[in-house]
């Protein structure tokens, strides 16, 4: 059968072996090694109380507008915003409505008390010891959130106060004894153990296969054009439907093997550690084929069809873009609000059942989203592939002494 | 439905360049030789009839079908491409067996096919050779068997004998004929021995038109009476060269005999009319269609 003969092949592949040796070795050093013995339980936990976000977003905004110095990170880099009188002006004026101040009650508050400096390199920021803000009683939540927006506008994105991430960012409260025995409770009997580290699981393995497939299916895709193979392919009867989507399934398959190894090693690993009788051992493979499936389908689908387009060169760097895009922007966060189209899906704890369910909507949503993609995607390569058999198209050159379009002999 | 493949009006261009100039030929059953130097056009022409390329204007039929049927010319043809090569870690029986699936051809029956072709090409020793570690003649061997594992109509073979040492060429024409007697088989060369030993019908393509067409007879009948042979002494060579059409040399003491190609009766001493041979004809054919081929001892 077809089908074996590509899975042989890509078996043979060195950049397969590279693709197992690293997925393995991730999955063994920061899934195996990071948790031998009790879990890692967290300090503090979000309470979306929106009286709690309001005080301390406008404690953490007259701060950083008195010091004229924001710290953003747009796409994920670190960047410190200073910005000029009028826009400053326009800060000024979103800070004062939700506090209720007048600017000179703001002033007086800033000057009444301390100030001390901090260096940045060669320049020198004076930050105020304001204390706590007073909020206006008038001010709604919604309104408040319409005003932050503003803010994250005039700071050009990515600052602390995106509105997305407000409750991520300033509704954290210390656990109290009963939130933690409420969170090992829902651990023990909501996800009977194994539901908690397979969201781990999926975390790591997830941060693998946002890049890892790329090598494999460009270099086997573009295999036969550097092995001057592609005539002989192309005169073959098989029809560019079957070629690519056994190509594409024996991709897939092969680089699930060893997820699917990691998986049971994941559970050997549990069993190792906890009663036997609280392990619902099935959760290590449900939840993670779900959430890394899809992954896998649509980095191997982009990656063909940029193969097949450009040049798996070029596969290459567009998947580590689009991989570092989705775990660097937005301030990398390591855990809640998995958003619709997030390629990297991150929940970096075996705890926080609560706050995953909160985004389980738009996560079912993202991760259907992406296995219908990557099917369309894959019929497209196909199409794209009889164009190119048929010498009706020739790839397109970004780079390199030809111009655009290649004429291929 | 007839065996033949129709050529009409069909030009090719790579990019702004014109390869193929309103190529006009009909290819009937047997073997078919197409003649030309390089860059003549003859693997551009091979391309598209296998379907590789997008023509420009014109039509092709093989067999009835037009070629715009790329999934039915497929089924029917097999290729051999001028520069065959193969993924270099796949053992030789695997690599035919691979392009036999590709070609939709059920295991058992592959499994026969592609140890009686082995057989056929004399690779059957090295089948478990892999790819890289077969020589150049046998890796050309290799690809006339990938050509023919899936029984093609059409067979269309782009220098299959280039880099194959002179006891398997025999054995591959031999091969190719044995082929050619129930299909059509196109087969491209610059080696005119290989014309004369198995084709009847031949054309000659020269800057991507077809320069003539015919048997190999006609062609001999043409340079009737425009081939000589001279005796001349060896210090004249490097100006005859120059000067006339020499196809052979024969040295022996200080003088050599030459073959020569001319319109008419070159002005050189004992100077006979010869017999004319498929390679002066081939010579012949292209200086009278007013190409440069002094100086040429091919
Ligand atoms: N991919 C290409 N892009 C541009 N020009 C090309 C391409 N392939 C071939 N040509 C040009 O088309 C013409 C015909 O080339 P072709 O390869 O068909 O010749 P050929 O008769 O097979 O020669 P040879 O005996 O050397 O194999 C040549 O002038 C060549 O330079
Ligand atoms: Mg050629």
């Amino acid at each position: 059968m077809l089908f074996g003969k590509e899975c042989r092949r890509i078996l043979t592949s060195l950049t397969f072996i590279i693709y197992c040796f690293v997925v393995g070795l991730f999955f063994v050093s920061q899934f195996i090694d990071e948790n031998k013995g009790d879990p890692y339980i967290p300090d503090e936990k979000i309470s979306e109380d929106h009286d709690i976000i309001i005080d301390s977003a406008v404690d953490c905004l007259a701060n950083e507008y008195l010091a004229n110095n924001y710290i953003c990170y747009p796409l994920g880099f670190y960047k410190s915003v200073r910005l000029k009188e009028d826009d400053s002006q326009k800060v000024e004026e979103c800070l004062l409505e939700i506090t209720g101040l007048t600017h000179d009650e703001l002033m007086d508050i800033r000057d009444s008390g301390e100030h001390y400096y901090v260096e940045h390199g060669i320049q020198e920021t004076m930050y105020y010891e304001i204390g706590e803000l007073p909020v206006s009683d008038t001010i709604t939540y919604e309104r408040f959130c319409e005003l932050m927006g503003q803010v994250d506008d005039i700071l050009g994105g990515g600052s602390k106060y995106k509105v997305d991430d407000l409750v991520a960012n300033y509704s954290y409260v210390p656990m109290t004894q009963e939130d933690r025995e409420a969170i090992i409770s829902d651990l023990y009997d909501k996800d009977r153990v194994v539901g908690g580290y397979a969201r781990l699981f999926s975390d790591y393995v997830g941060i693998d296969l946002g890049i890892m497939p790329v090598f494999v299916a460009a270099a086997l895709v573009s295999a036969d054009r550097r092995k001057r193979v592609s005539d002989l392919i192309y005169t073959r009867k098989i029809s560019s439907l079957k070629l690519i989507f056994t190509r594409y399934t024996a991709l897939v398959t092969m680089m699930f093997i060893p997820v699917i190894l990691c998986m049971i090693s994941a559970d050997i690993h549990l069993i190792r550690y906890f009663d036997f009788n609280d392990l619902a051992l099935y959760k290590m493979f449900t939840l993670p084929t779900f959430w890394l499936l899809p992954q896998l389908m649509i980095v191997t689908a982009a990656a063909m069809i940029v193969t097949e387009v450009f040049s798996s060169g070029i596969a290459i760097l567009f998947q580590f873009a689009w991989w570092f895009y989705s775990i660097m922007a937005d301030g990398a966060r390591l855990s809640g609000s998995i958003s619709k189209f997030d390629l990297v899906c991150r929940h970096n704890t075996v705890f926080g059942r609560e706050e995953f369910m909160l985004s389980k909507n738009d996560f079912i949503f993202n991760r259907i989203f992406y296995f219908i993609a990557a099917i369309v995607i894959t019929a497209i390569t196909a199409y794209i592939y009889e164009l190119k058999r048929g010498g009706r198209f020739h790839g397109i050159r970004l780079f390199g002494k030809n111009s655009i379009f290649r004429h291929k002999a | 439905m007839e065996k033949k493949i129709v050529i009409k009006n069909v030009s090719k261009f790579y990019g702004r360049k014109q390869a193929l100039f309103d190529i006009d030929l009909t290819i009937g059953q047997g073997m078919f030789g197409l003649l030309g130097r390089n860059g003549a056009g003859k693997t551009t022409l091979m391309k598209t009839l296998a379907a590789l390329h997008r023509k420009k204007g014109g039509e092709i039929t093989v067999c009835g079908v037009p070629i715009e049927k790329a999934k039915e010319i497929r089924a029917m043809t097999g290729y051999l491409p001028q520069d065959f090569s193969m993924y270099p870690s796949m053992k030789a029986d695997e690599a035919l067996d691979y392009l036999g699936a590709l070609s939709g051809i059920p295991k058992a029956e592959r499994k026969k096919r592609v140890t009686s072709l082995l057989r056929k090409v004399n690779l059957i020793e090295h089948r478990h050779k892999k790819v890289r570690e077969l020589s150049g003649g046998m890796k050309r061997r290799l690809g006339i068997a990938q050509a023919l594992i899936h029984d093609p109509t059409v067979l269309i073979v782009d220098e299959p004998t280039a880099g194959l040492d002179p006891e398997e060429r025999i054995r591959f024409r031999n091969l190719l004929c044995e082929v050619a007697e129930e299909r059509i088989v196109i087969l491209s060369t610059h080696i005119v021995g290989d014309i004369e030993a198995t084709c009847e019908n031949i054309a000659i393509m020269d800057e991507g038109k077809i320069l003539w067409k015919g048997t190999v007879e006609q062609l001999i009948e043409n340079a009737r009476g425009h081939i000589f042979t001279s005796n001349v002494e060896k210090r004249f060579m490097p100006q005859i060269k120059k000067e006339y059409i020499v196809t052979g040399m024969l040295s022996q003491n200080d003088y050599t005999t030459v073959r020569i190609v001319s319109d008419s009766e070159p002005d050189l001493p004992n100077t006979v009319l010869t017999e004319p041979d498929l390679e002066g004809a081939y010579m012949y054919c292209l200086h009278s269609s007013g190409c440069d081929v002094r100086g040429g001892e091919e």
